[in-house]
């Protein structure tokens, strides 16, 4: 990510569907055009020699003798000012070496190219103009160097490095005649046939020789091969090797640092290699194969951790020698005696890097590529520049050609050759439109209304739903009862069917059923997972609700709920409600004149026959007596309702206030039906005594209390929790010990608080729910009363 | 061409897949290559690689069965766990939000940033995960607003972490782990104690297995062999899994007193002056960062979210305008670029950035963000239809998002549900206990309604969100006053 982008200055595609890697660019007056060595003569200008021949014939002559003389000696002052200034150009290139450079590139498939970059005229046709040379070698080309590796000659030479030989060729470049240009041609001087696969090489003054370049190669089974320029000199292995890593010369301790396969930088003196080699390899030199016997011993080395890309030994400070490290995670500094100097963890994938010079003193500035295109420049470890380029490069150079110096070649897998320099173009990144389409204001006012008007009408067209529910209760108990508990005070539990008819209009996808009674009823499955549902499909679920405790419920109703998706993924629920019959939960029985607690109800129709309102419990009480009827609760008590002949009141008296609510709320819903049922509309009933308020606050702080003590259960329950937990810490510590002591009974205590904790509680918490239920019947029945009381 | 020299160099060039299809073909020809056998194996992992040191989860049962806390009570100051006390000058609640943990909310998404621990069990359990989206604010006029947080990367080999292949390697190391430690000892031991990697692999081995005493030793000993930056920021995070962040301050500072400038080591202070509520002195060292390495995303994220919560959205929106150039390009950026848009009165960038934020959403969590912000610019520009259905959207796509639950509260008693109201405050409220906002809502409307219990009961929780808040403090006053008149 940065700001700018390099800026091109040259660009070329090499070659298609070739490959690079690190080793295939070099940069450097491969033709040895700028360094001095060129041919003067081109340059020298001719004297006129007819200066000296004397004309005696006139003044004329004489005059434009003197002219001539005039002329010359311009001429040759000329000339003098033209040899200074070449000899101080000469100089100067002299003192930078670098001045004309070429950019040779070599690939994987054998293509060697060598490119002088110009900058760019409209009407050029850039590529052919600035390719040099463009030759087909029969192997692949793994890295090409520049150096002195000729004996007899101070001249530059091309070393190309195939996978098994190293040839080292001279390039020359004769002037066209044509206005088309030079020639340029490629000679071999000599090579080396490898019996080992190279890996990669690298030059230097070994032994601190002056004027001339020696080879290392490196093979990719781990031998330091040296050439002293067309003789092999010798060859050593490096002990412990597994794969091979970059490898680079030092010229200033004369040692090569390589990355061995355990991740650690290795420093060797070229002295150490050259004396472990034996002595008898020297003689037949030719046999590269053989090696010494002698284990290698480092200078120094340095443990990394990690693999390394590359490694560049600069000679940019005579003050300042570091080695610089490039690994995939971090870049490093070293110093000679291979301590850490500095170094930079990368918070990128680094790909290639290059320290190429030093602005202050001690410090280095450092050309860093990543696999994120980017151009990165830092000056030891502060970030200079970072500039975006259009690929991933895998090797960096700096070159200086005609015009321009210091420019950064960059060389990518797949061949683009770029030369660019930092400016402030900005980055490529423009962010793509979005697809904004023209506004026609009108137009959208219109839809939006319309989108207005549907999304106001939404909430009512959405009551219609996918899914209808039916739940149908059966008319009569179940023959066989389904209920847990067979028998309560002596009575049978009974257990009613229900069956619920799930019908879909449309798509429903993956419904839940899920059934909710109130405790201590239970049925004999609470949930149903259905497979999704088409438009107009019908599912029949069925299933049973019986008591299940010993205390009677404070509602008979039954929440059934599904749960599902509509086509489009919008969630939604269709629920349906229905009361389960009275006979689930009492039988009849005889009624009782006598009893604690009475309510009376007033309506403003005459009485009825209570056997035509609760026909299902009518069959035992045959006795005539039509005015009474008793209810027993199947774990409550026994509940009465009596009929007074003369006034239009019934009373509902039983032995516990709590369970009249269920006979008093089913007596006064069958009253209503029945009347509704007769045509009567203006049914009410009433109730004029007084609301049993002082009961009902009693009820209310006993609840009170209750809810306290299930309060400390449950505190109880986190505190024994916590404790066990704590527990568990200690006995973590102890067996994370190397050597673990005793336990000293932590794994009793453990048992001992996890009893504590779920048996103590679940029992307290299951004696407290029956009298949790009991004050909502009482508060029910109370609420029932004011409610009656108002009417 | 020799293959292995090929894999290679592909391995170099971090073409991994090719590099392990060559390999594989030598190792059908040889199997017996050791060099493959390696370079593959290099290839394989280097695929799966990621940082250790980004790496950052704890579980829940790490973070109960913790038998490494020191001081139950810390000094404050002293420990990560709870929130520092905020400091002069640092933005309050009201003005920028706060993590479940108590902590302002920073500028770049991170494993770790709400590493804030539960007190009990009961509470890690029942408290909605807000981790991957450090939830965002809004308060009781419904007028504050959240930045977009997370991840600012864009690019897949930056350091950002996938959540899906962090878990992956981790399962998958976990059954070698005790194996990894023990070959870690050997090696240790083989090499005469003297190879500092081994033993910060051992470091590693014994932080994963939670014994970060074991581990901190053995980090220290090898700082002792060999300086390293990595070291130094493994041993940082041991202490601030062992709740010493002042600790872990000081060996980020001796690690820079070695490796001066050293970026990572300069986060990694600011990261922890951030937990600790020391907004000012980590943007400080988010500045150095940015000297040093003036193209970091996260600093300049936390910066720029800085002064947006500082009330300088056009400084801001300098800072996040330079993160597109640089080609961050994602959803949480145009929709911080559209909020500091919007603040710093610039209405014509403001919609457009947020149409392009959606353009640009990945996900549902993000889309409801982004809605729950056009709500603020309804609410803002007085279009209360639009950010009623704003709202509407932000809880159809996020249906947790309890800052949209306040609003929609708010926006709702303005019309005068009052029954709806209340639904949706305390929606809010249970979603997200650490929101003060709900809380003071919700109080401000029982007091109105005349249920004085329930408001100073949600007073109470409003105080405890945000002490400091005046208009809380006045309710609580006045509640208290007419307790004890009664």
């Amino acid at each position: 990510m940065s700001l700018f982008k390099a800026r091109d200055w040259w660009v070329s595609v090499v070659g298609k569907g070739e490959e690079f890697d690190h080793g295939c660019l070099c940069v450097g007056d491969v033709d040895n055009s700028g360094n001095g060595y060129e041919t003067e003569a081109s340059t020298s200008m001719g004297y006129r020699r007819n200066v000296n021949k004397v004309e005696t014939d006139s003044v004329r002559a004489l005059y434009k003798r003197s002219l001539e003389l005039d002329c010359s000696l311009k001429e040759l002052d000329c000339e003098l000012r033209r040899l200074q200034i070449k000899k101080i150009k000469l100089e100067i290139k002299q003192l930078e070496k670098t001045d004309l450079n070429k950019v040779v590139v070599g690939s994987y498939m054998g293509m060697l190219r060598i490119f002088l970059p110009h900058s760019a005229k409209p009407e050029e046709l850039m590529d052919s103009d600035s390719q040099l040379l463009e030759v087909q070698l029969p192997d692949p080309i793994i890295q090409v160097e520049m150096g002195k590796f000729v004996s007899c000659s101070e001249l530059l030479h091309l070393a190309v490095l195939h996978t098994s030989k190293l040839s080292v060729y001279a390039v020359s470049g004769t002037a066209g005649n044509v206005e088309h240009g030079d020639q340029y041609q490629l000679r071999l001087i000599y090579e080396h046939h490898l019996q080992r696969t190279a890996c990669n090489m690298t030059y230097g003054p070994f032994g601190g020789i002056t004027g001339h370049h020696f080879i290392c190669i490196q093979s990719m089974d781990g031998m330091l091969m040296f050439f002293e320029q067309d003789s092999y000199a010798f060859g050593c292995c490096l002990p412990g090797f597994l794969l091979p890593g970059p490898l680079s010369y030092c010229s200033r301790t004369d040692s090569f640092i390589i990355v061995s396969s355990s991740r650690e930088v290795e420093c060797y003196r070229y002295e150490t290699l050259a004396v472990t080699a034996d002595a008898d390899i020297r003689k037949d030199c030719d046999k590269q194969s053989k090696t010494s016997g002698k284990r290698l011993m480092a200078d120094w080395t340095l443990v990394l951790g990690e693999e390394v890309l590359d490694i560049c030994v600069p000679n940019t400070s005579p003050t300042l020698s570091s080695i610089f490290v490039l690994g995939e995670r971090n870049l490093f500094c070293l110093k000679d005696n291979g301590q850490i100097r500095f170094m930079k963890k990368l918070e990128y994938n680094p790909s290639c890097f290059l320290p190429y010079g030093s602005v202050s003193e001690d410090s280095t500035n450092i050309l860093m590529g990543n696999h994120n295109n980017m151009l990165l420049v830092y000056q030891d470890v502060t970030l200079k520049w970072a500039a975006q380029l259009s690929f991933v490069p895998v090797v960096i150079r700096v070159a200086n050609f005609e015009e321009l110096k210091g420019l950064v070649v960059t060389l990518s897998s797949d061949g683009h050759l770029q030369c660019s320099y930092m400016g402030t173009d900005p980055s490529f990144f423009t962010a793509p439109k979005v697809d904004s389409r023209d506004i026609n204001y009108n137009e959208v006012d219109k839809e939006m209304k319309v989108l207005q008007k549907v999304i106001h009408t939404l909430p009512r067209a959405e009551t219609e739903e996918n899914i209808s529910l039916i739940a149908k209760v059966s008319p009569n108990l179940d023959e066989v009862s389904c209920a847990v508990i067979p028998e309560m005070n002596g009575m049978p539990v009974p257990s009613i069917t229900v069956k619920v008819k799930v019908r879909s209009s449309a798509v429903a996808q993956s419904p839940k059923m899920t059934v909710c009674v109130q405790p201590p009823l239970a049925v004999t499955q609470d949930q149903f997972v259905f497979d999704s549902m088409g438009s107009c499909c019908e599912l029949v679920v069925q299933f049973a609700v019986f008591l299940n405790g010993h205390y009677p419920p404070a509602d008979l109703c039954v929440d059934v709920a599904v749960s599902y998706s509509s086509a489009t993924g919008v969630p939604r629920v269709s629920q349906c409600k229905f009361t389960l019959p009275l006979r689930l939960v009492c039988y009849p029985s005889s009624p009782c004149k006598s009893a604690k607690n009475k309510i009376t109800v007033d309506t403003n129709k005459p009485p009825i026959n209570l056997n035509e309102v609760f026909p299902d419990f009518s069959e035992k009480s045959e006795n005539k007596d039509n005015n009474a009827m008793g209810f027993q609760l199947i774990n409550g008590s026994k509940v009465t309702v009596l009929t007074s002949k003369t006034s239009q009141r019934y009373r509902i008296q039983s032995e516990s206030f709590e369970d009249i609510w269920l006979i008093a709320k089913e007596l006064v819903q069958r009253f209503e039906q029945h009347f509704s049922s007769l045509g009567v509309k203006d049914f009410q009933n009433s109730f004029t005594g007084p609301v049993p308020i002082s009961e009902y606050f009693e009820t209310v702080d006993h609840h009170f209390e209750l809810r306290r003590n299930a309060q400390k259960y449950q505190d109880l329950l986190s505190e024994r929790a916590i404790q066990f937990r704590a527990i568990q810490r200690h006995l973590l510590t102890r067996f994370k010990d190397k050597n673990p002591g005793p336990l000293q009974n932590l794994d009793t205590l453990m048992e001992g608080t996890y009893h504590q904790g779920s048996k103590k509680t679940k029992g307290g918490i299951l004696d407290l729910m029956p009298k949790l239920v009991q004050p909502k019947s009482f508060e029910h029945v109370t609420v029932f009363l004011k409610n009656i009381i108002i009417m | 061409m020799d293959p292995l020299f090929l894999a290679w160099s592909c391995y170099r060039r971090r073409k991994f897949q090719r590099c392990s299809e060559i390999c594989s073909k030598i190792l059908t020809e040889n199997p017996y290559d050791q060099a493959a056998w390696s370079l593959k194996t290099r290839a394989l992992t280097e695929m799966v690689y990621i940082d250790e040191v980004e790496v950052d989860q704890e579980g829940i049962a790490d973070m109960m069965l913790d038998e490494n806390s020191i001081a139950q009570v810390a000094r404050p100051g002293t420990s990560l766990r709870v929130a520092g006390t905020a400091q002069a000058g640092v933005p309050t609640p009201a003005v920028r939000p706060m993590t479940q943990s108590g902590r302002p909310i920073t500028g770049f998404m991170r494993p770790s940033t709400l590493s804030g621990r539960p007190e009990t069990m009961e509470q890690a359990i029942r408290t909605p995960r807000t981790a991957q989206t450090a939830r965002p604010v809004t308060s009781a006029s419904g007028r504050f607003v959240r930045l977009g947080t997370a991840s600012m990367l864009t690019n897949p080999e930056g350091p950002f972490i996938h959540l899906s292949r962090l878990n992956l390697a981790k399962y998958s190391k976990r059954p070698e782990l005790s194996k990894a430690l023990d070959l870690a000892a050997l090696a240790t031991e083989h090499a005469h104690f003297r190879d500092w990697w081994w033993k910060v692999q051992l470091g590693k081995c014994y932080y994963r297995l939670g014994l970060y005493r074991e581990a901190e030793k053995q980090f220290r000993s090898a700082l002792g062999q060999q300086e390293f930056v990595d070291t130094y920021l493994y041993l940082a995070k041991v202490y601030q899994r062992l709740d010493q962040p002042i600790t872990a301050l000081q060996v980020f500072k001796q690690g820079l007193d070695h490796f001066p400038g050293e970026v990572t080591l300069l986060t990694g202070i600011a990261r922890i002056h951030e937990e600790m509520n020391n907004i000012p002195s980590a943007t400080e060292y988010y500045k150095e960062v940015l000297k040093q390495d003036n193209t970091h995303v996260e600093a300049m994220a936390c910066i720029g979210s800085n002064h947006f919560y500082t009330d300088q959205p056009e400084i801001a929106l300098r800072f996040y305008r330079r993160l597109l150039q640089m080609g961050v390009f994602n959803c949480q950026l145009y929709n911080n670029l559209g909020l500091c848009c919007f603040y710093g009165q610039q209405y014509d960038m403001s919609l457009s950035s947020f149409e392009r934020a959606l353009s640009l959403v990945s996900s549902d969590e993000e889309q409801a963000d982004i809605w729950y912000n056009l709500g603020h610019v309804g609410v803002g520009i007085g279009d209360l239809t639009l950010a009623y259905q704003c709202f509407k959207l932000t809880l159809a796509f996020n249906n947790n998002h309890s800052e949209a639950y306040n609003n929609f509260a708010v926006l709702e008693l303005r019309r005068g549900r009052i029954e709806q109201a209340k639904a949706f405050l305390q929606t809010a409220a249970s979603l997200s206990p650490h929101m003060y906002e709900p809380h003071f809502n919700y109080a401000t409307l029982s007091d109105k309604l005349g249920d004085l219990q329930s408001s100073y009961m949600a007073a109470q929780k409003s105080e405890d969100a945000f002490p400091e808040h005046m208009d809380t403090q006045q309710i609580l006053k006045n509640l208290r006053q007419h307790f004890s008149t009664l």
